[in-house]
Order: C-alpha cells, then sequence, then structure tokens
C-alpha cells in the first residue's frame, strides 16, 4: 500500500503507442510526452483519477492492483473479510458478463460476492447516507454561522464543498490549499464504511477489530490512493485495507468460475447493508447534492417531501446551478433561496474556486466529481468500445 | 508483336510526371523507416531523426508532402491524370492472358509469347490500382490520428491505427516488388530510365512490351 | 534520331474516368468520416445510460431519504450519539471526518494518540 502513495496508482506500460489522445483527458496535465514519444505520468501531478487509463485508445494505462491482498484475506481463516460496494459498481458490472450499461446488478453482485468467500457483505450506500447526515449537519452549522446565529461560530466558511471524490481532493490539496477550508470534513462514504466496519460492527457482532480485513469495490481508481493515505487510521487500523475495481471485480468472478447471469438475487446484510434510493444516486453527477436536499429540506423545513426529485440539478453538463428554496423552520419559517453548483470534470472547477477565492461566489454547496457524469465513469469502471449510437450505422 | 526492328526512341514519362514520382518514392521510404521504428520501437532509427518525438514529426510533415505531391500533380496535368486512369482502368482480354501467366517473369511459369500489352503492362495496372487505394486508407487515417487526435472518440483512433499500420504493410510490400521489378530483375530494369532519370525508353523496347500503346504513338522527330 | 510521343490531351471517355475516381475518392473518405463522427456521438452514450440505470433504481426503492434509513438511526442511538440520533458528536469527527493538506501531521497525531483526546468522547 505504501507503493501506492509513492509511486500512484496509475502508470504507462510499455504498450504505449504515443498516441497523445490521453494528455487531452488528463485533469492536472500530469501526463508527459509528444506525439510519437511514450507518454509518462508525474507522480506529484496525478490524482489517480484513471480517466487516462479508461480512455486509451490501446489499453496501454494500468491501475496497481491489491487483488492479491484480497484472495489472500479470502483464503485466510483467521481473517474476517467485509466488503462494501459503491452506487456506481451495480449498474456496470453487468456489462462485464454482456449486459447493457444501466442493467441492474446489484442483486446478483451480492450473490457473487458471497460466492466469493467473503464473510459480510455490506453496502457503502449506507454510509452514503451517514455522509449525508453528518454533511448535511455540518453545512446547516455552516449556513447558521454565515446568517450570524449564535453557537456556530467554529463552524467552516462558505460555500460548502463535497469532498467524497478522492481525485478532487487531491486537486484540490495539490493546487489550491487555500480552498481547502471550504472542503467537507466529512470522509468519503468508502472511509467512513472502513472507520464503522472496525468499530461498531466489529462491536456488534463480535469480532475483533484486528481480524476483519475491509475491502470495498468502487467504480475509482483515486479510491485506492484515498485507503492508503496515512491519516485513514481513525479506527486504530487501517480503515480500508484494499479497493478492488469493477473491472477486477468481474474478473475475480469469472476467475472463480461463477456463472454470473444467473445468479439469484439476494440482499445485503443487515446492520450497516441498508441503502435508500437518495444513497443510490451518489454515483452520478447531481446524485449527492440531490440526496443532500432531499434531507436538508425536510431537516431545515420540518416538512416532508412528497416529490423528492430534483431535476435541476440532474444531467451531463460539466457545470451546473439551480436555486432551491428552503423554508428554514429554525428561522420561523423564513425561506432561504440555497444556491448550489454541481461540477462534474475537474478541468471545470478552477473558474469556480477563482471565484470563492475572490470574494464574488454567490453559492451555499457545491459537489465535485472529478469525473465526467461522476463515479459511473470512474477510473476503475468497465471500459468501452462502443462504435454505433442507437440508431446506427448498421 | 513486330518483328521488324524499329529504330528510336519513346518519350514515355514527362518531367513533372518524373519529379512527382521521385518526392512520392522519397516520402514513402522516409514514411515507411520511421513508421517501422514506431511500431517496432526500434530506438536506431528514432535516434536518425533525433528522438521519437521528432520521429514523428519527420512523419507527419513528410505525410504531407505525400499527400499534397500528388494532388497538386493532379491538378497540374489532370490530361495525364485522366489518360493514366483511363490505361489503368482498361482490362482487355489481352490484360487477363497476361495475367494467366504473369507477364514470364516468374520463373517456374513457362511461356513464349506475352499478348500485347498497353502503356503499362496488366500487373502494373493491377499495382497501379493497389498504390492508389493504400494511399487513400494511409492518409485517410493518418491525419486524424495527428489532427483529431484529442477529439476523436478512442475506438476509432484505434481502428484508424490499424488499418494505417496493415495498409503500411502491405504497400511496402507491393512497393519492394515494384522496386526489385523496376531496377533490378533484368528483363523489367530495361524501363529504368523511363520513369528516374531522361523519361525515353527505346523504341524497340515498347514496340515489344507495350505493343497496343506503342502503335497510338506519334513520330515528334 | 525518331522520337516517339503520346498525343497531349484527354478524350471525353478519359475526363470522366479521372473526375471518377476522384469522386468515388471522395465519397469513400466520407463514408469513413460518417463511421467516425457516429463513434464520437456514440463514445459516450453509456455514461448516460448507466445514470439512468441509477435513478430507476432510486424510483424504484422505498426509502429514498437519508435521514429515514433505519440503520442510520440505529448506529447514532447505539453507537455514534447513544440514545439520540445527533451528527457531528466527538466521536463522529473522530471516526467520520478527517482534515487536509497540512493538518493531516496533527490530525495522525490524534489519532495514534487517543488518550490524549478522550476526555472529550464524554458527551
Amino acid at each position: 500500500m505504501n507503493s501506492i502513495i509513492s509511486d500512484g496508482v496509475i502508470h504507462v506500460s510499455d504498450r504505449c503507442k504515443a498516441c497523445d489522445h490521453c494528455t487531452s483527458v488528463c485533469p492536472t496535465g500530469a501526463i508527459h510526452g509528444h506525439l510519437g514519444q511514450k507518454h509518462t505520468i508525474k507522480v506529484a501531478k496525478c490524482i489517480n483519477c484513471g480517466q487516462c487509463l479508461i480512455n486509451c485508445p490501446f489499453g496501454a494505462i494500468e491501475d496497481q492492483t491489491m487483488v492479491t491482498a484480497v484472495k489472500s484475506a479470502l483464503n485466510d481463516p483467521q481473517k474476517f473479510v467485509v466488503v462494501q460496494e459503491a452506487p456506481a459498481v451495480r449498474v456496470a458490472l453487468g456489462e462485464e458478463f454482456g449486459k447493457e450499461p444501466g442493467f441492474n446488478a446489484k442483486g446478483k453482485m451480492y450473490a457473487a460476492l458471497r460466492k466469493l468467500g467473503f464473510d459480510k457483505v455490506y453496502d457503502t450506500e449506507f454510509t452514503a447516507d451517514l455522509t449525508i447526515m453528518e454533511e448535511g449537519t455540518e453545512l446547516i452549522h455552516r449556513v447558521f454561522k454565515a446568517v450570524g446565529q449564535e453557537g456556530f461560530e467554529e463552524s467552516g466558511p462558505l460555500p460548502q464543498f463535497t469532498s467524497c471524490c478522492p481525485a478532487w481532493i487531491k486537486y484540490a490539496e495539490d493546487n489550491y490549499p487555500k480552498i481547502l477550508p471550504n472542503l467537507s470534513s466529512a470522509k468519503s462514504p468508502q472511509q467512513m464504511f472502513g472507520a464503522v466496519a472496525k468499530t461498531y460492527v466489529a462491536e456488534k457482532l463480535g469480532v475483533k477489530p484486528a481480524d476483519i480485513f475491509s475491502v470495498s469495490v468502487m467504480p475509482c481508481t483515486a479510491k485506492k490512493y484515498e485507503s492508503s493515505r496515512p491519516e485513514m487510521i481513525a479506527s486504530g487500523y487501517p480503515d480500508v485495507d484494499a479497493v478492488i475495481t469493477t473491472r477486477e471485480l468481474a474478473q475475480m468472478i469469472k476467475d472463480a468460475g461463477i456463472d454470473f447471469v444467473n445468479l439469484p438475487e439476494e440482499e445485503a446484510d443487515k446492520l450497516v447493508g441498508t441503502s435508500t434510493g437518495a444513497a443510490t444516486i451518489f454515483g452520478v453527477t447531481g446524485g449527492v447534492m440531490e440526496a443532500a436536499l432531499r434531507t436538508a429540506y425536510e431537516i431545515l423545513s420540518g416538512q416532508s417531501l412528497t416529490n423528492v426529485d430534483f431535476k435541476p440539478v440532474r444531467g451531463l453538463k460539466p457545470v451546473r446551478e439551480a436555486t432551491v428554496e428552503i423554508p428554514i423552520q429554525a428561522l420561523g419559517g423564513k425561506v432561504l433561496p440555497v444556491k448550489v453548483a454541481i461540477v462534474t470534470g475537474t478541468k471545470h472547477v478552477a473558474p469556480v474556486i477563482e471565484d470563492i477565492l475572490a470574494g464574488r461566489s454567490k453559492y451555499h454547496f457545491i459537489e465535485v466529481m472529478n469525473c465526467p457524469g461522476g463515479c459511473i465513469n470512474g477510473g476503475g469502471q468497465p471500459i468501452r468500445r462502443d462504435i454505433y449510437t442507437e440508431g446506427g450505422l448498421l | 508483336m513486330s518483328t521488324e526492328h524499329v529504330n528510336g526512341k519513346v518519350l514515355k514519362h514527362g518531367t513533372q510526371t518524373r519529379t512527382m514520382h521521385w518526392i512520392h518514392l522519397v516520402a514513402f521510404i522516409v514514411l515507411g523507416l520511421t513508421g517501422i521504428g514506431f511500431y517496432w520501437d526500434i530506438a536506431g532509427i528514432a535516434s536518425i531523426f533525433g528522438g521519437p518525438a521528432n520521429a514523428s514529426l519527420v512523419h507527419r510533415w513528410t505525410g504531407v508532402v505525400f499527400t499534397v505531391g500528388p494532388l497538386f500533380y493532379i491538378l497540374l496535368n489532370f490530361d495525364r491524370f485522366a489518360r493514366f486512369i483511363d490505361t489503368i482502368g482498361s482490362f482487355s482480354k489481352e490484360d487477363f492472358a497476361w495475367l494467366k501467366v504473369m507477364g514470364g517473369y516468374l520463373p517456374f511459369i513457362k511461356v513464349d509469347e506475352v499478348p500485347a500489352q498497353d502503356k503499362y503492362n496488366a500487373g502494373q495496372k493491377m499495382l497501379g490500382w493497389m498504390i492508389i487505394i493504400g494511399c487513400i486508407l494511409i492518409i485517410l487515417t493518418g491525419f486524424p490520428m495527428w489532427l483529431w487526435r484529442h477529439s476523436m472518440s478512442a475506438v476509432f483512433l484505434n481502428i484508424c491505427y490499424n488499418i494505417h499500420f496493415w495498409t503500411a504493410m502491405i504497400m511496402i510490400l507491393l512497393v519492394a516488388g515494384h522496386f526489385f521489378l523496376a531496377a533490378i530483375h533484368p528483363k523489367s530494369r530495361v524501363e529504368f530510365a523511363s520513369m528516374m532519370i531522361d523519361g525515353y525508353i527505346d523504341a524497340e523496347i515498347s514496340a515489344h512490351h507495350n505493343g497496343k500503346w506503342f502503335t497510338q504513338l506519334e513520330k515528334t522527330e | 534520331m525518331t522520337t516517339f510521343a503520346e498525343k497531349e490531351g484527354m478524350t471525353r471517355r478519359q475526363f470522366f474516368k479521372g473526375t471518377g475516381i476522384l469522386f468515388v475518392s471522395a465519397v469513400f473518405m466520407g463514408v469513413f468520416s460518417k463511421i467516425g463522427f457516429d463513434a464520437y456521438a456514440a463514445s459516450d452514450e453509456y455514461i448516460a445510460k448507466r445514470a439512468a440505470g441509477l435513478y430507476s433504481l432510486d424510483e424504484s426503492m422505498t426509502l429514498r431519504k437519508s435521514h429515514l434509513n433505519p440503520e442510520i438511526a440505529q448506529i447514532y442511538k447505539d453507537f455514534l450519539s447513544p440514545g439520540e440520533v445527533k451528527p457531528l458528536t466527538a466521536k463522529s469527527e473522530r471516526l467520520l471526518h478527517t482534515r487536509y493538506g497540512n493538518e493531516i501531521p496533527a490530525l495522525i497525531e490524534e489519532l495514534k494518540n487517543p488518550n490524549a483526546t478522550a476526555e472529550n468522547e464524554a458527551a
């Protein structure tokens, strides 16, 4: 795991044809090389997002793997192996077995993980909900501070940025350290899960935390970096021991000879495995924002939402904004127009940050996802080689 | 086929044609060499040009010459181009008969008499088409990989790359054969000067090898 | 010395053959470019499809709001803020929150020495 921090997650193999396609998808300009010259990745600038990997026309870019560690743990009778899976995995995993993108493989995913030998199959969506609780409350506190409510002086400044995307976090740390106070202090759902697994779950199940091996299945290569960060030890142990991508899970399933498409639909284990729809949409750009708004609206207004869709925050445009009017019960029902922004694709975030640093930002809450479209298009997802559209040439 | 001896010489290819052929030939060698250096990662080839990035630069701009050269020629010499297409586009029973015996060039096919041919024999006509198609494919896939390498989809870039490589391989083989017949094989290299030096070929040879064309020619002095 | 040469100019038939070849080449290039543009248009469709998959999964679920997840209430009441659902307690801060950039070394120190902050966990 240490080499992931020192060497980075992504590297260009010898199969590079120097076609120079990747430099245009890299959000930080971390890829070096002219057309015709084999390209290399500068580890210091790389945010491990894997966009170059999934867009390489020759599959010449690779990510470091932790699969061996997972397989060892599964084969180790001493280890109690728990697994969590991100929302974006379940609508893409099926593609590795011939299904269309968007196919709901949730139930089969749980079944496959059990067949692979995981002791408990939970779900990152549980901690996605937990993130909403923590981050949503943090946002409310920052808003109260901004409107001058007493008792919230310690809270952070507005606008608040989401902090679940580790590529975005590293980008902010590398390029805009002044914006770090605006990042939510909440960990990502993956890391919250890891901390919870070796404390709360250990306690409830009566398992020694040292015996727990915590695995996550992610659509993301930057999550490998995140899990290896030295501060991610809140439980007293590495909170997440290993991360495998959707592609790697599919390969493990194939290697084990599991007939994926014919698996029965199963459910996640209870305790930290229950999902909500709000957690499910975390995988798409605008999803974290919408989930946060569903909860923030109800908590702040004291009212129940019948229609939970916040369509203005949806879509694939790189920068989107919306205003949501929320009546604040604690302020006597006063309506606050909450201005939110959603950024997908790190290369579009700089102007938004510059506005904030210059004091001219109008937003309260901003969601940033590095990958265009959100985690569903992450560096760990199945690689697409589509030529024809629906209507198509053939 | 005439039985009497013919005196004199024939101007087979004019100055513009020969210049175009030389430019295209040199460009092809540079392109093929740099291309092979890229595909098989041959550091020796790249270093001739000052490294892989420079070799790529040379490859691209030579590709421009390779493309623009013939286009210019066609524009300035449209009549010659039209006559050329007419020649290689006409296949008569004499052409098919030539193909059956491969013009007598293959040592294991015995032939007494090769039927009279046009300005270019049937084999040369076939080569003409393959070079035209090959050049179109290689140019069509080459420029997008340079100019639209960032915007086009990854899978299409992969397709362009593969078509470009395979077309190049086939063309290199064809050109190698073409070079062998044009410069080395004792029976066919007699025409060497007609494209590579002054454009002339002995009338006796044209009358024998390109009989149908020879009868259409005018005496100019 | 007698010199022979071709007649100059071209016949109508030759003209049409010449332009015909140029036309056919242009058509061929057009078809190839169309395939390229189609590939370009198709290359991002999978993203919208995966997104649609998540949104319809959301619509199919009975629980659609994070704060109504019963396991969430349970983890707060049983563990993070015993007896109530209260985010941002000291325990939550330690397990579920983090710091960035140059605040990380201090955070690592705190996490490795939990006794120093144990008195804060009385809440």
